[in-house]
C-alpha cells in the first residue's frame, strides 16, 4: 500500500513541474492504463484471452454519448448508466463465450467487436451518428490539468481496488484458473461463478474507462473504438508492462504512450510507428514477463544490497 | 568641457534607453519569432501530401516576399493523423500544447476532422480544412457559431457537391445518355456511407434514376470480379462507384474485366495524374466528380504558375499533380494571412474571424470569374438550397455559375490517358463518354 501512496503522491505533484502538453500525454496514458487493467483483470489472470474489450468500451462510450447528445441527460446520470449497461450487456454477450477456452474464446470475442463496428453504422445511424459518429459531446472537465487529475484519480482508484481484490482468496482462485482450471474445479470451487464475477469487474472497469474516454475526446466514431489497432494497443500495454500484475499494465501504458508521442517531433509520419513497433518487440524480447519484472528485480537487488550493506 | 561631458552622457543615455526600447519593443521581439502554422492530416496519402505541399509553396512565397505580420517568417510544423480518429485528437493536442501554433491547416478526412473539432473549440485556434467536405461540420458552425467560429472549410461541402451532381445526373446521365437505373458500389468507410446517403436521397428522386442494388465492399478488396458480376446481373444502365480508398483497384479491374456496364461516380484516385500509372494505364473510360481544380481543368495564369512551381519542386514524387486540396491549401494560406494582416494577427480571434469572413479572392480566366476563395457569412442564405453554409467556401451551384466557382466538376479519363472536364458546360473541355468495349 505504501507503494501506491508514493506513486499517487508523485503523480499528483507532476502538474507542478510538467507542461500542459506532457499532461495531455499522461491523460491518454491513464486511459490506456485503465483499459489495460480491465483486460488484465480478466485475461491476464484467468488465461481467457479477450479480443473483445473494445466492444465493452464501445458499449459504454456509445451509451453515454447517445444519452447526452440526443436526450441531454446530465453526465452524472449518463456515465453510471453506461457502466451498468456495459456490465449487463457485456455479460449477456460474453457469458456463453466463457464456456469455451483458448483460441475459440479469443475469436468469439473478436467477432463481438466486429459485429458492434457494423451495427453502429447500420442500426439507427441517425442515433449513433453512423460511420462518422458523433462530435461535440459534453466534457466532464475542461483543460489539461483538470483532466489529468480526473483520469489519474480514476486510474489510481481502479489500480488500488484491483490490488486489494487480488490479495483476497478470490485473487488466488483466479490465478489458479489461469494455471489449471480443471484442478480448481475438482477442488470444489465453482469456476463459472468466479469467472462471471471477474468478468463483471472487468466490464465495469472498461465501462468506467470507456464512458469517461468519449467525454474526454468529445467525439465518438466506430473507427475510434471498434478498431484492431485500439485492441492491440490495449493488449500490448498489458503484455509489455507485465500481464497478471496490476502495476504492469500501467507501466506498459505509460511506456507505449510516451514512446509514441516523444518520437513525434523527430520521426513524423509512418516511421514513428515502425520504430515504436521495433522498440516494443525488443523490450518484449528481452523482458518477456514485462517491464514490471525488470522493475521488481531491480527493487529486489537494491533492497538486497541495502540489507547486506 | 563639463557641459560637453554632460551632453555626451545625456546622448549616450538617451541612445541606450532608445536602443533598449527598440530591442524590447513588441514589434522587434515579434520579428524574431516566426508565425507557426500547424498541419494536421495524413502524411502518406496523395490528398494529405497535396495539402502539405500547397501550404509549403504558399509559405515559401510569403517568406520570400519579406514575411508576414511585420516581417515575421512562417514556420510549418506537421502532425500526422494516419487518417486515424484518435491520432487526430492527439495530433491536434500536440500542435496546440507543444508547438503552440498560431493557425492550423488541415488535410483531414471526415471522421478525423470531427474527432478534433472539440479540441479546436477548446483551444480556439483558427483552423482551415482543405479536404473534408462533410456538411455536418458546416452545420455545427451554423448552429453553434460562437463555439466553432474559428473553423473554415475551403472545399465545397458534400451537400453542394451532391446538388451539382444531381444536375449532372439529370442533364447528362438521364437526358443525354438516357440512363434510368443504377447499381451503387460503395466502399465501407465513413465517406462512402455519407455520400451514399446523399445519392440515395437526391440523385434517385431528383434525377429520376432508380437505385436497383446497393453493394458495400471492404476497402481491402483485391478481387472485384464477383462484385462487378453481381452488379452486372442486375442489368443497370450504369454503375455508380463511391470509392476514396485505393480506388485505382476497382478502376483498373473494371477495365481489365471489360465490365459491360458504364461506370461513373466518385473515384478519388482519379482526381490525380498518378491514376494513369496506378491503373497500369488502364484507367481509361473512368469518370468521376471532383472538387476543383482537378486534372483536365483549364487553369488561369496564377493557378498555372502554382502548378509549375509544384512540379519543379516535387518532380516525380507522387502526387505528381496536386489534388484539389493542394490548390485549396495554397490559396487558403493566402486567405488566412491576408485576414491576419488586416486583423493584426491571428489573435484576438474575433478580429481574425471577421477578416477571414471578409476574404474574397477572385481569380479570372479570359475575363470570366473562374475560381473564388471566399466564404459564406453567418446568416447568408444560398438561394438554390435555401440554407446557410457559414464558413464554407463561396461556391456557386446556380447556372450560369457566374458568381463563384462551381462546387465540383465531372472529369473524364480517356483511353489514351488524356483527361478533360465534361461538366458543367462553362468549364467543359471535353465530352462525357463510355469505354470503347461498351456498345
Amino acid at each position: 500500500m505504501r507503494g501506491w501512496l508514493v506513486f499517487g503522491l508523485l503523480m499528483f505533484s507532476l502538474p507542478l513541474f510538467l507542461s500542459t502538453g506532457t499532461l495531455r500525454i499522461f491523460v491518454m496514458a491513464n486511459f490506456l492504463a485503465i483499459f489495460a487493467m480491465s483486460w488484465d483483470a480478466l485475461s491476464g489472470r484467468t488465461g481467457y484471452i479477450s479480443f473483445g474489450h473494445p466492444f465493452l468500451i464501445g458499449i459504454a462510450g456509445y451509451t453515454t454519448a447517445m444519452l447526452t447528445y440526443h436526450l441531454g441527460v446530465p453526465l452524472y446520470l449518463s456515465i453510471p448508466a453506461a457502466v451498468v449497461v456495459t456490465m449487463i450487456g457485456g455479460t449477456l454477450f460474453f457469458l456463453p463465450a466463457l464456456r469455451i477456452r483458448g483460441t475459440y474464446f479469443a475469436l468469439v470475442t473478436l467477432a463481438f467487436m466486429e459485429i458492434m463496428y457494423h451495427l453502429t453504422q447500420v442500426i439507427a445511424p441517425k442515433v449513433t451518428g453512423g460511420t462518422r459518429g458523433l462530435s461535440g459531446l459534453p466534457e466532464m472537465v475542461s483543460g489539461a490539468i483538470p483532466n489529468y487529475y480526473l483520469t489519474c484519480s480514476v486510474m489510481l482508484l481502479i489500480g488500488i481496488g484491483l490490488w486489494l481484490l487480488i490479495r483476497t482468496g478470490l485473487g488466488t482462485a483466479l490465478s489458479a484458473i489461469g494455471v489449471d482450471e480443471e484442478a480448481v474445479k475438482s477442488s470444489g470451487l465453482n469456476t463459472n461463478r468466479i469467472k462471471l464475477f471477474i468478468f463483471t469487474i472487468s466490464a465495469m472497469i472498461a465501462g468506467i474507462g470507456g464512458a469517461l474516454y468519449v467525454h474526454y475526446l468529445g467525439s465518438i466514431a466506430p473507427r475510434a473504438l471498434f478498431d484492431i489497432n485500439f485492441l492491440f494497443s490495449i493488449l500490448v500495454a498489458a503484455l509489455v508492462g507485465g500481464a497478471g500484475t496490476i502495476v504492469g499494465p500501467i507501466m506498459g501504458a505509460y511506456f507505449l504512450t510516451f514512446l509514441l508521442e516523444y518520437l513525434r517531433p523527430y520521426i513524423p509520419g509512418a516511421g514513428r510507428f515502425v520504430l515504436y513497433g521495433v522498440i516494443t518487440l525488443v523490450v518484449y524480447y528481452f523482458a518477456p514477463k514485462g517491464l514490471y519484472s525488470i522493475f521488481s528485480s531491480l527493487r529486489q537487488r537494491l533492497s538486497g544490497k541495502a540489507g547486506t550493506g | 568641457m563639463g557641459t560637453n561631458r554632460m551632453t555626451f552622457f545625456s546622448i549616450m543615455a538617451t541612445a541606450a534607453v532608445f536602443m533598449a526600447g527598440v530591442l524590447c519593443s513588441p514589434v522587434t521581439m515579434a520579428a524574431k519569432d516566426p508565425v507557426v502554422v500547424g498541419y494536421i492530416g495524413s502524411f502518406d496519402s496523395d490528398t494529405g501530401k497535396s495539402t502539405i505541399r500547397g501550404a509549403e509553396i504558399a509559405i515559401e512565397e510569403l517568406n520570400a516576399a519579406g514575411g508576414v505580420l511585420g516581417g515575421r517568417q512562417i514556420k510549418l510544423v506537421k502532425a500526422d493523423t494516419r487518417e486515424d480518429v484518435t491520432e487526430g485528437i492527439k495530433a491536434y493536442e500536440y500542435l496546440a500544447e507543444t508547438e503552440k501554433v498560431d493557425f492550423i491547416i488541415s488535410g483531414s478526412i471526415d471522421d478525423v476532422s470531427l474527432s478534433w473539432l472539440p479540441r479546436m473549440a477548446e483551444y480556439k485556434i483558427p483552423t482551415l480544412d482543405t479536404w473534408t467536405s462533410y456538411v455536418g461540420i458546416i452545420d455545427m458552425v451554423v448552429n453553434e457559431y460562437d463555439k466553432y467560429k474559428m473553423y473554415f472549410m475551403n472545399v465545397a461541402c458534400d451537400y453542394a457537391l451532391a446538388t451539382l451532381y444531381v444536375d449532372f445526373g439529370k442533364d447528362i446521365l438521364a437526358d443525354k445518355m438516357g440512363w434510368k437505373t443504377t447499381v451503387v458500389l460503395q466502399e465501407d468507410t465513413a465517406f462512402g456511407g455519407g455520400v451514399f446517403e446523399l445519392v440515395d436521397q437526391m440523385l434517385a428522386p431528383e434525377a429520376g434514376i432508380e437505385i436497383i442494388d446497393h453493394i458495400v465492399y471492404d476497402t481491402n478488396t483485391v478481387d472485384f470480379s464477383p462484385i462487378f458480376s453481381k452488379a452486372a446481373e442486375s442489368k443497370p444502365d450504369f454503375i455508380y462507384l463511391i470509392s476514396s480508398v485505393r480506388s485505382q483497384v476497382p478502376s483498373s479491374q473494371y477495365v481489365k474485366l471489360q465490365v459491360p456496364v458504364p461506370m461513373t461516380g466518385i473515384n478519388v484516385a482519379a482526381f490525380g495524374k498518378d491514376f494513369w500509372n496506378d491503373t497500369g494505364q488502364m484507367g481509361g473510360g473512368t469518370s468521376t466528380l471532383s472538387p476543383i481544380p482537378s486534372v483536365g481543368f483549364a487553369m488561369d495564369d496564377r493557378t498555372k504558375a502554382f502548378v509549375e512551381k509544384y512540379e519543379a519542386k516535387y518532380g516525380n514524387s507522387r502526387p505528381i499533380f496536386p489534388h484539389f486540396n493542394g490548390f485549396n491549401a495554397y490559396y487558403g494560406m493566402y486567405n488566412a494571412f491576408n485576414a491576419a494582416e488586416r486583423a493584426g494577427g491571428f489573435a484576438p480571434l474575433d478580429a481574425w474571424v471577421t477578416e477571414m469572413e471578409n476574404e474574397d479572392l477572385k481569380i479570372y480566366k479570359d475575363g470570366k470569374l473562374w475560381l473564388r476563395y471566399g466564404f459564406w457569412k453567418p446568416g447568408e442564405i444560398e438561394p438554390r438550397t435555401n440554407r446557410e453554409y457559414t464558413h464554407n467556401i463561396k461556391f456557386d451551384i446556380t447556372q450560369p455559375l457566374d458568381d463563384g466557382a462551381p462546387s465540383m466538376v465531372v472529369i473524364q479519363w480517356y483511353e489514351d490517358g488524356s483527361t478533360a472536364v465534361v461538366y458543367p458546360e462553362k468549364y467543359a473541355t471535353g465530352e462525357f463518354g463510355v469505354p470503347s468495349w461498351i456498345k
